[in-house]
């Protein structure tokens, strides 16, 4: 059906010229528009959040009433928590706002969410000890630089001999910002010539293969 | 006074010419004499899936969990072109896909690629969208938890992750690894990219990701287009090279004339 690939291309078009003529020439009749555009955008978010509620809803409801071997407690302590959240911010009228929704969040998914955030380092760590084996060249370039950078990076060690601050700093700013710029320049090209080729209709990717 | 805003002439400048290079280069695509450089990291996109196939274990794709808009907009339609090619690979060969999904304006546009995807192998019947894509949460934390909870207790043979990714980037990588997943990452945040280097299989760096869909295609005039980043790459360095050059003699022309 040719309207269904055709008529989100004009759409793409239509605002992805908005969106650019925002940016480049923000006269107040674009402006007005384009400001139209990002309220209908935030609308449909709103709905799309709703979709994502639904869909937990659907997907664990499935799991608890299967009773899905190692899941299904998981499932009614999730939708619990959903309802609970939920019930909790709009019976205080403030939402997130409100003291008791601050204490709800702060108490049990700050901390949960810290605790995810800190069990990082142990994946770090198994990924540094993945990677900084001494196979190859690459690899004994690769350790010999992490060396120094972790020697730079300790507090006791830069403080008896400022050299290793110094060799951790010249391999940040030079080295790797070197190579940082040039990734970061490609990328920049990279997205404007996406951009260019999702407004032309060429890229579909996002369309499927309608 | 001018009509483009204040400090964005030379940016201005730079998109027409963008966009004159790319027509340019499809049209040269057309004409078939444009090729472009392999990258390994989307070869064995294929061999992955098929190993999951043999082994009989899911795949994941995972576009990360960034929007439609703003600055990680183009990551993550490069994600979803791959999660289209991706399940259409698993669809034709009969992998199990699941992409876990963290955000809810993407999630739509999501489950349309893929049920596009079966539909074109005529497997639609084949597809659970609820369970294959299922919503797991919008923070970041309880996301990576969730993903990382699939991969120990699926084991999936193939693991994909296209599209922009923060610190859950590392969690995600060494998780699959354990669960002895074969692992492509492709990011285009700094940052990260250093992680999926040192774990992955294999690593789609920087702008290689926004080629994605245009490489996988193998469509001339999309791989086409590709030529135009590297024109502009070409024309960016020799800038930088004569606005070094102008800059250490003293001349601030260069640098006037970008911040018009």
């Amino acid at each position: 059906m040719v309207y269904k690939r055709e008529i989100p291309l004009v759409i793409t078009f239509l605002v992805g010229m908005l969106a650019v003529a925002d940016y480049f020439i923000p006269v107040d009749l674009i402006v007005d528009a384009f400001t139209i555009v990002k309220n209908w955008a935030l609308v449909v978010v709103a709905f799309a959040l709703g979709l994502g509620a639904v869909n937990l809803f659907r997907v664990h409801g499935r799991h608890i009433s299967k009773r899905t071997s190692g899941q299904w407690y998981f499932s009614v302590w999730l939708l619990l928590m959903l309802v609970v959240s939920v019930v909790i911010g709009l019976s205080s009228r403030q939402f997130e706002g409100s003291d008791q929704y601050t204490w709800w969040y702060n108490s049990i998914f700050m901390a949960l969410s810290s605790t995810m955030y800190a069990s990082l380092c142990f994946y770090m760590a198994a990924g540094a000890y993945r990677v900084l084996r001494a196979r190859n060249l690459d690899a004994v370039l690769l350790l010999i630089t992490a060396f120094f950078v972790i020697l730079g990076n300790t507090p006791l060690l830069p403080a008896t001999w400022i050299g290793f601050f110094e060799i951790r700093k010249w391999i940040f700013d030079v080295i790797v910002e070197g190579a940082w710029r040039g990734i970061r320049i490609g990328v920049g090209l990279g997205s404007i010539v996406l951009g260019i080729r999702t407004l032309i209709g060429m890229e579909t990717g996002y369309l499927g293969r309608r | 006074m001018s009509i483009i805003a204040s400090g964005r002439l030379s940016s201005f400048i730079m998109f027409i010419l963008m966009w004159i290079a790319t027509l340019i280069a499809i049209w040269l695509g057309k004409q078939g004499r444009i090729s472009v450089r392999r990258i390994p990291g989307l070869d064995v996109v294929e061999e992955a899936v098929g190993r999951a196939v043999e082994m009989g274990k899911p795949v994941f794709d995972i576009i990360g969990m960034g929007d439609l808009h703003g600055t990680y907009g183009a990551q993550t339609v490069a994600g979803l072109s791959m999660l289209g090619y991706v399940a259409g690979l698993c669809a034709k060969l009969g992998a199990h896909l699941i992409a876990p999904m963290a955000t809810p304006t993407v999630m739509p546009v999501a489950i349309e690629v893929v049920r596009d995807a079966y539909a074109a192998e005529g497997k639609l019947d084949e597809l659970d969208v609820e369970t294959q894509l299922p919503y797991l949460s919008g923070t970041q934390f309880a996301w990576a938890s969730g993903v990382i909870g699939m991969a120990a207790r699926l084991k999936p043979a193939a693991n994909i992750m296209l599209g922009p990714f923060w610190a859950e980037s590392m969690m995600f990588a060494e998780s699959f690894a354990r669960a002895g997943a074969f692992q492509v990452g492709g990011v285009a945040r700094l940052y990260q990219i250093p992680f999926f280097a040192a774990v992955c299989d294999y690593v789609i760096i920087g702008e290689e990701i926004f080629a994605a869909s245009a490489y996988v295609s193998k469509d001339p005039v999309m791989i086409g287009s590709l030529a135009a980043e590297d024109f502009a790459k070409l024309v960016g360095v020799v800038l930088a090279t004569i606005g070094a050059i102008i800059s250490i003699a003293g001349i601030e022309f260069i640098t006037e004339l970008l911040t018009k």
